[in-house]
């Protein structure tokens, strides 16, 4: 019985640790060591219709800097994450604006996706623990449970991905109460250097069915210098025009 | 008998005095008690409905369950004729609600903010006479803002302010404001959450043209508001739901009926002992009294006519004590109706709780003081029936005998 329960155990460390790892190869994947995106947002839901673009430059967990540069309405209007604090400045009203951690799970720019979301300020890494749930080839279904102290919202996240690159398929994001909140869906892989990303992505939200954001990464730079100077507040000014 | 009963009455003084005194205290007690109870309720129950509820309120379909934009009515022209045509509406007003980021140099915080026709909103809610400071009727970019969120931005008159949120068609709004009024309601939540900005430049703003988060209606009479609600419910499209206040408010109604059934409760308890005293004091003084049916009995009254006589004592000593009860105790609930007692900075306190004012009035309603004054009545009477009972097991010869 002693030795049934040590072998579960060490199943269950080593199963554990699979997960880990094929999450942070995921993880590495979509943040290289920094990465600078041209991405193009279309937004549909029941009434409407719209399309934004925008640059995004990002330097591991903690540094991100989005610019939108599509429509001309809303040109110029930046973003910039900084240690888990997030900063918006809009050219219109020259005014940069504190996002209070309270909004960070408010929808971003009228998508379905959050501001937490655009600035991937929860780590899958970090924040949740990880477990295999079904390998089907290369394909692994891994369950990440939010550990009990993360500042996170979704309580689990079921994460489908391809092994061969580690790129995701599929994410289904469940709230505390484990309801099922959204889909995240990944298609077109490409591979940019030594790093492979689904080229588009959808966010089907399970409430709304009329709603739907795709976005399409138009152009992807993995680990090019990108100057300290986008990561500063001043940045957010500077490089909006 | 009815003379007897009378002359039993005077004679036993002290059961008499008894049954009176405590059917008429609790009596008394319970008309104010029920009279303070309904009378706060009714009390948080308006102040809501006059706050902002209103009495009807009428959305597109989903709109209470998805939110969002895509559930706005988009044509409020079409319910605003409906509304023109139907009798008994005292005012109407249409409002779109919006929430984003308001921002000073050092804090920020999310916001409800609201397009109103302020004049209009002047007839249906009391927006108007919770301003504080400042104007209420603002135009262009000047906000009506909530104490609390001003106090949290700390933000004072003419200052300014960012917004940031979405415009109807999901874009980009960003805007300076100015803050030109700040009200008090005294519901924390709306006040610390709430601004409000005139129709006009919200549409503007917000492309909100001819579009509302929701139709606000005030009946001219609230008595009346069902029938009112269903006369306009039947000139609605499926697309268009109409909710009543008990429904807007469904929360709050259940919150007072609990309240309400834990207010009787208590008061159960209390004339559960009442009732046994009354019995008790009536069983005593109706076994030193069996010589006496004995020979009632012996000179050929009937059972049934002594069953009358107790019936009828306890019966006139209640009447008399619950006449008088229904008049002190109404007296009270219809004094305090007009002039509610006052405890100042009561509002403050249990503000979280919909307490928006210092006053505590009761609710005088003749019905109501009827059915209290019955229920004690009925216990009385109920008191009885033991002792008729126990009077009944005696023969005539037994009783007469009895010590």
């Amino acid at each position: 019985m002693r030795y049934l329960i040590l072998l579960s155990f060490i199943v269950h460390t080593l199963l554990a640790n699979e997960a880990n790892e094929i999450i942070q190869k995921l993880d590495k994947n979509i943040r290289g060591e920094s990465v600078y995106m041209q991405i193009s947002m279309n937004i549909k839901s029941l009434r409407h219709e719209r399309t934004i673009k925008m640059q995004t430059w990002a330097q591991g967990k903690e540094k991100s800097f989005v610019k939108i540069i599509y429509p001309p309405r809303e040109r110029g209007i930046t973003f910039l994450s900084l240690n888990k604090e997030m900063w918006n400045y809009i050219p219109k009203i020259e005014r940069t604006i504190k996002i209070p951690p309270s909004m960070m799970l408010q929808n971003w720019m009228g998508s379905d996706i959050s501001n937490d979301d655009m600035l991937k300020q929860s780590s899958l890494v970090d924040d949740y623990h990880a477990k295999i749930l079904k390998k089907e080839g290369a394909i692994v279904t891994i369950e990440l449970k939010a550990k009990e102290d993360a500042p996170v919202v979704w309580g689990k996240i079921i994460s489908k991905i391809d092994t061969t690159h580690y790129t995701g398929i599929e994410d289904t994001f469940y709230d505390e109460y484990g309801e099922k909140i959204r889909i995240f869906s990944y298609e077109n892989v490409k591979q940019f250097g030594k790093y492979y990303l689904p080229t588009v992505w959808k966010i089907l939200p399970i409430k709304k069915k009329n709603n739907l954001t795709t976005m399409v990464l138009e152009e992807v730079k993995y680990d090019e210098k990108i100057s300290s100077q986008y990561f500063k507040k001043s940045a957010l000014k500077r490089f909006s025009r | 008998m009815f003379e007897l009963a009378i002359k039993n009455i005077l004679f036993y003084k002290g059961r008499s005095i008894t049954t009176f005194l405590l059917s008429y205290i609790s009596a008394t007690f319970f008309v104010i008690y029920v009279a303070f109870l309904d009378g706060s309720h009714i009390s948080m129950l308006q102040n809501s409905l006059k706050v902002y509820t209103g009495s009807i309120q009428i959305y597109q379909k989903d709109y209470r369950d998805e939110g969002g934009y895509d559930y706005l009515i988009y044509n409020n022209q079409k319910i605003f004729n409906i509304l023109d045509k139907t009798e008994g509406i005292e005012a109407y007003t249409s409002r779109v609600e919006t929430f984003g980021i308001v921002s000073t140099q050092e804090n920020s915080s999310a916001m409800m903010l609201s397009g109103v026709n302020f004049e209009k909103e002047a007839n249906i809610s009391e927006l108007k006479n919770a301003l504080i400071e400042g104007v209420y009727n603002s135009y262009d970019n000047c906000l009506y803002m909530g104490v609390d969120l001003a106090k949290k931005l700390d933000l004072s008159l003419n200052d300014e302010v960012s917004f940031v949120g979405s415009a109807i068609e999901s874009s980009f709004v960003a805007d300076i404001f100015k803050v030109c009024g700040i009200f008090r309601t005294g519901m924390y939540e709306f006040d610390a959450n709430s601004a409000f900005l005139n129709r006009n430049y919200f549409d503007t703003l917000f492309y909100a043209q001819n579009t509302s988060s929701y139709i606000v209606v005030k009946a001219k009479d609230l008595n009346k508001n069902d029938a009112l609600a269903s006369n306009i419910r039947s000139h609605l499209s499926e697309n268009e739901k109409l909710y009543t206040w008990q429904e807007l408010m469904s929360a709050m109604v259940e919150a007072m009926k609990v309240d309400s059934i834990f207010g009787y409760i208590s008061m159960a308890l209390l004339f559960f002992v009442i009732f046994f005293v009354i019995l008790i004091y009536g069983f005593i003084n109706i076994s030193a009294r069996i010589k006496e049916f004995g020979t009632l009995k012996s000179i050929g009254i009937s059972d049934r006519q002594i069953d009358t006589l107790l019936f009828l004592e306890i019966f006139i000593i209640s009447i008399f004590a619950l006449i008088l009860a229904g008049l002190s105790g109404g007296y009270v609930a219809y004094y305090y109706e007009l002039h509610p007692i006052v405890i100042e900075g009561m509002s403050e306190i249990y503000k979280d709780y919909g307490i928006i004012s210092d006053e505590i009035p009761t609710s005088f309603n003749l019905y109501t003081i009827f059915c209290n004054v019955g229920l004690i009545l009925f216990l009385n009477l109920l008191s009885i029936v033991y002792p008729i009972y126990y009077v009944r097991q005696y023969s005539p010869i037994e009783a007469m005998r009895h010590v």
